[in-house]
């Protein structure tokens, strides 16, 4: 069991979650989520999010439109779907829980 | 003899043609070095990524995105150069660093095999040196091809022979004939036996600009021009152009594995 290793378990398991938090605000393009989770530390390279987030519009959480560029070729935005919101919210309940119960037990007893 | 030696190696100094592509919808004019690291390494991820589930689009939308990376990192530039690349690389991640991504929609399940090594090949080929050669760099292919560390042995070794027979001649010009020159990155690591990765091409890139960083400190030395080592090979007014028109069609190349097409919805495009 490698500390590395564990570290990476974790911060998979709440990318998704991430994800789908900053698109429940607005509608963004890949790179401007990129931006913001690397902010956060959460993505080191940008090619680990393309199959997240194919994985996740297939599922029916996410749906995407093209959007016409100043600069080059249209690009592509993503939003969260009704459907998303409601997975969401199921794991930010779960978040809460996990946290709670890490805190709870991280604390020394109270005498 | 050493001032032969130097004079050799600066009349390897090669030219980089230049190839007109479409990387993800941008047009580019792209040295060929730099070109082959780019295709080598669509290439590689996208043979990481066949067989999963949305590969073509996952695809599509890496190459839009290294499109736009290495639009920005060329900057006002007229040709890309490979430096743009591999920065474009190092953002997107190597093989390498996307190995553990989990893309496939089942959690467990069969695992894929490609997740194991990203190499293309693997083995060795035998190619003619041409950065270390007398007369065709046969004997520093041979040398490099069969693990003998200095291809002088492998010279003298034909001159005795021809000395002695007279057939090694005849089998050098036939040699020189039949083996194809390493040119591009990949095929030098083929000739050497590494494999063939982004990582190892990313690596052997960094010291062939090293080298040349070098040379250009000799010949600006009296002068006392400092240069930065990371220059990159560009002679952009020299630069041959080949507009070959050339573009790096993602579909054509996709393992046959992968025959679904983008699951396309008609919302997709609202």
């Amino acid at each position: 069991m490698k500390l590395d290793n564990m570290k990476a378990q974790m911060r998979k398991g709440v990318l998704e979650m991430c994800i789908l938090s900053l698109l429940s605000v607005e509608a963004m393009y890949t790179s401007d989520i990129i931006e913001r989770l690397r902010h956060s530390q959460l993505v080191v390279v940008e090619g680990t999010l393309y199959p997240l987030l194919t994985r996740l519009k297939n599922a029916g959480f996410l749906e995407y439109y093209w959007m016409e560029s100043n600069y080059g070729p249209p690009r592509k935005y993503f939003k969260i779907t009704q459907e998303g919101r409601t997975f969401l919210n199921g794991l930010k309940d779960s978040w809460t829980e996990i946290n709670e119960a890490v805190s709870l037990t991280s604390q020394k007893p109270q005498l | 003899m050493k001032q032969f030696l130097s004079l050799r190696k600066n009349h390897n100094y090669k030219m980089n043609k230049t190839i007109n592509i479409n990387l993800g919808g941008y047009a580019f004019t792209i040295d060929e070095d730099a070109f082959e690291a780019a295709n080598h390494y669509l290439h590689t991820l996208t043979r990481h990524f066949g067989g999963s589930e949305g590969a073509v689009e996952i695809m599509q939308d890496i190459e839009s995105r290294m499109g736009e990376l290495v639009n920005k990192n060329k900057g006002s530039k007229v040709i890309v150069s490979k430096v743009d690349v591999l920065e474009a690389i190092s953002v997107l991640g190597t093989p390498e660093e996307l190995k553990d991504v989990d893309f496939s929609e089942t959690q467990s399940g069969e695992k894929k095999t490609t997740t194991g090594s990203f190499q293309i090949k693997t083995g060795k080929r035998l190619y003619r040196d041409p950065d270390d050669k007398v007369i065709g760099g046969v004997c520093s292919g041979l040398a490099s091809y069969f693990g003998i560390q200095d291809a002088v042995w492998v010279r003298v070794a034909f001159v005795l022979l021809s000395m002695a027979g007279g057939a090694s001649a005849v089998i050098y010009a036939v040699l020189w004939a039949i083996v194809p020159p390493a040119k591009t990155v990949s095929e030098r690591l083929e000739m050497m036996g590494e494999p063939t990765n982004v990582n190892n091409i990313a690596r052997m890139v960094k010291e062939e600009l090293e080298e040349l960083g070098d040379k250009l400190q000799d010949t600006f030395n009296k002068k006392s021009h400092k240069h930065h080592h990371r220059q990159p090979p560009r002679g952009d007014d020299k630069d041959q152009m080949m507009t070959s028109g050339w573009s790096w069609d993602f579909k054509s190349h996709t393992p046959e594995k992968v025959e679904s097409p983008a699951p396309y919805n008609h919302k997709d495009f609202v």
